[in-house]
């Protein structure tokens, strides 16, 4: 330790982030019929009612299958528009960086409700999950563009080129040099998106059909009239879903760079 | 193998030339160096030759078939960038094993020619290396050996030895020289540094703006340059005045200058009373002490650099001389001296074009 003020500023700055999640974590723990912290007593129980409630488990159900459906797409979308603009949107590029980062700008809110209008004025409405996916495509997008983007700018482009010279044509190239090299910066963006889509409460609120809620949708619900440890339950579960996710993708597809 | 031939070949961006109607011809086995400042159009001419830059006008052969509509992955070249461009993402033996893979080439074989060209480049044991593991030297010989590997028609080089310290790229040049040599391949290098150009290359093509401004062997073009532009570039050199007092033969002048009355050659055709320049290379001048003869002038600078010294004099006539004598005579600053020019060190320069 041989920087204590700078050790003590750190450790504080970590409280501070962790303190409220520490806080659920354990509250979640409670024996009690009260969303307290200290808990009053440990036991499981909370968890057994989340898991033996229906209404929960379909929520959790809906979100991961929003989330994985919206990421996939956003990952999609969001690395083309990446290709394009590092590579071709030549004069545009500026253009095409502020339009793909407008959804970050704007109040959600704002968001949501302009889509609302839209769903509606075309049709869809809101009786399928075609309204609510899409918006969660639109707010995830700008993150894996970012982070497409970000790898794409330091992709050497001689790289392509001797891969030209060995004979590889457009697909090869993309497949084997391309990819494997801005790979970390997919997934990093795709972890982005699905965090944030799993997370998000206005766009679902307001584009989510009957019986259709995400997890945080029905956790603001059960807060409005209940106030027991089972809300902590659900949050720590959502914690630990979000850390399974990314844990796992780390290790399955390397979102390190490896070796270079 | 291949002989390359360039015809006329043009490259414009907009309203700007950056290759103007160049034409080249490149004999089978040839090592041809394009030396010239940036700018010059150098790297263009090699992007056209590989495909990556496609040529406005003219035509390049590979042994007489156009392949100006080929694309770049169709040349069969192959290419080592200044950069290296290896795949930091694959071994040293899959970087190699690309091309081999590109042409479906089967796994025995695919192994035997790996394993014979890392041997070539003396990498034998680094297979399973990640570039990054490898200093700058052993990554230049990686991207020499994957250019090779896939047995390519011509091999082009685009300054592969700028990123490399002093002392690395003289052994380099050395290598890239024998290997290609032991090789047989046709090949093209671009670079800016006319020492790399000189030493490497069978026949050097100097480049200004697009133009050519001379092809010949390394000893044409330092001894005889085209013009002042081409002397200047590929060395250090003395321009001395002189008035043509009688023109021998054609090409063949006498001038008067500050060092007498001499006979000597030139490219190009000179009339009598005609003020001309000479160049004169600095190694080619002798100094010996004041008052033995030859011009008069005073040491105004004198630089020691272990194997050679260079001494700035002032001639009493008024011009400045550059001078590179071996250390063996030693001459301190200050010091008058009798400066001597041989005949055959001088050349007598065309107007530059």
């Amino acid at each position: 330790m041989k920087r204590p003020v700078l050790t003590l500023y750190c450790l504080l700055v970590y409280a501070f982030l962790l303190a409220p999640i520490l806080v659920v974590v354990g509250a979640s723990f409670n024996a009690g019929n009260f969303l307290t912290f200290p808990p009053q007593g440990l036991s499981l129980r909370w968890y057994v009612t989340f898991f033996h409630n229906d209404v929960f488990m379909r929520a959790i159900r809906t979100s991961l299958w929003v989330a994985a459906v919206a990421t996939v797409i956003s990952g999609v979308i969001g690395t083309m528009a990446a290709l394009y603009y590092v590579q071709h949107a030549g004069r545009w590029k500026e253009t095409v960086r502020v339009a793909m980062l407008a959804p970050l700008l704007l109040p959600e809110v704002l968001t949501a409700i302009a889509l609302l209008f839209f769903v509606y004025a075309i049709g869809i409405g809101t009786t399928t999950m075609i309204g609510m996916v899409a918006g969660h495509v639109l707010i995830t997008l700008p993150f894996v563009f970012i982070n497409v983007s970000a790898s794409l700018e330091s992709f050497d482009p001689s790289w392509d080129m001797a891969a030209r010279s060995l004979g590889a044509d457009r697909l090869t190239r993309f497949r084997r040099i391309m990819l494997p090299l801005i790979k970390p910066g997919v997934i990093g963006g795709a972890l982005f998106a699905f965090i944030i889509s799993f997370d998000t409460f206005t766009i679902s609120f307001m584009l989510k059909g009957i019986g259709t809620s995400t997890l945080p949708i029905q956790l603001f619900d059960y807060l409005r009239t209940n106030f027991t440890p089972e809300a902590a339950a659900v949050s720590t579960v959502s914690i630990v879903l979000t850390l399974v996710v990314v844990i796992v993708s780390e290790k399955v597809l390397g979102l390190r760079i490896h070796r270079f | 193998m291949t002989e390359v031939s360039i015809e006329r070949l043009t490259k414009t961006f907009g309203s700007a030339r950056a290759v103007d109607g160049i034409s080249i011809r490149i004999a089978d086995g040839e090592f041809i160096s394009l030396l010239g400042p940036s700018g010059c159009g150098k790297t263009t001419t090699l992007k056209m030759i590989a495909g990556f830059e496609e040529a406005s006008e003219g035509a390049i052969r590979f042994d007489g078939k156009d392949v100006v509509n080929v694309p770049a992955e169709k040349r069969d070249i192959g290419m080592v960038f200044q950069n290296y461009a290896l795949f930091p993402h694959m071994t040293v033996d899959q970087n190699l094993a690309f091309g081999l893979e590109m042409r479906k080439i089967a796994k025995p074989e695919m192994l035997s020619r790996i394993a014979k060209v890392l041997d070539m480049v003396q990498l034998g044991g680094y297979s399973d290396r990640y570039p990054n593991q490898l200093s700058g030297g052993q990554q230049q010989r990686v991207a020499l050996a994957r250019a090779l590997v896939i047995e390519p028609k011509i091999l082009l080089l685009d300054e592969p030895l700028a990123n490399l310290d002093a002392k690395l790229r003289e052994e380099m040049r050395v290598f890239i020289r024998d290997l290609q040599r032991r090789v047989g391949i046709t090949t093209v290098y671009v670079t800016h540094d006319q020492a790399e150009a000189m030493t490497m290359s069978d026949r050097v093509v100097v480049m200004f703006g697009g133009r050519i401004a001379q092809i010949g062997a390394p000893s044409d073009i330092y001894e005889r340059p085209e013009n002042l532009e081409v002397a200047q570039f590929v060395g250090q050199v003395n321009l001395v005045k002189g008035t043509v007092t009688g023109v021998a033969e054609a090409g063949r002048c006498r001038v008067a200058s500050v060092f007498g009355e001499i006979a000597v050659d030139s490219r190009a055709n000179h009339a009598p009373g005609n003020s001309v320049t000479l160049s004169l290379r600095p190694e080619a001048i002798e100094l010996k002490p004041a008052g033995q003869g030859g011009a008069q002038g005073k040491v105004t600078a004198r630089y020691y650099s272990g194997s050679i010294i260079d001494y700035r004099i002032a001639l009493d006539s008024g011009e400045t001389l550059h001078v590179q004598t071996f250390p063996n005579i030693r001459i301190a600053e200050g010091d008058r001296v009798s400066v001597h020019a041989p005949a055959d060190g001088f050349w007598l320069l065309g107007a530059a074009k």
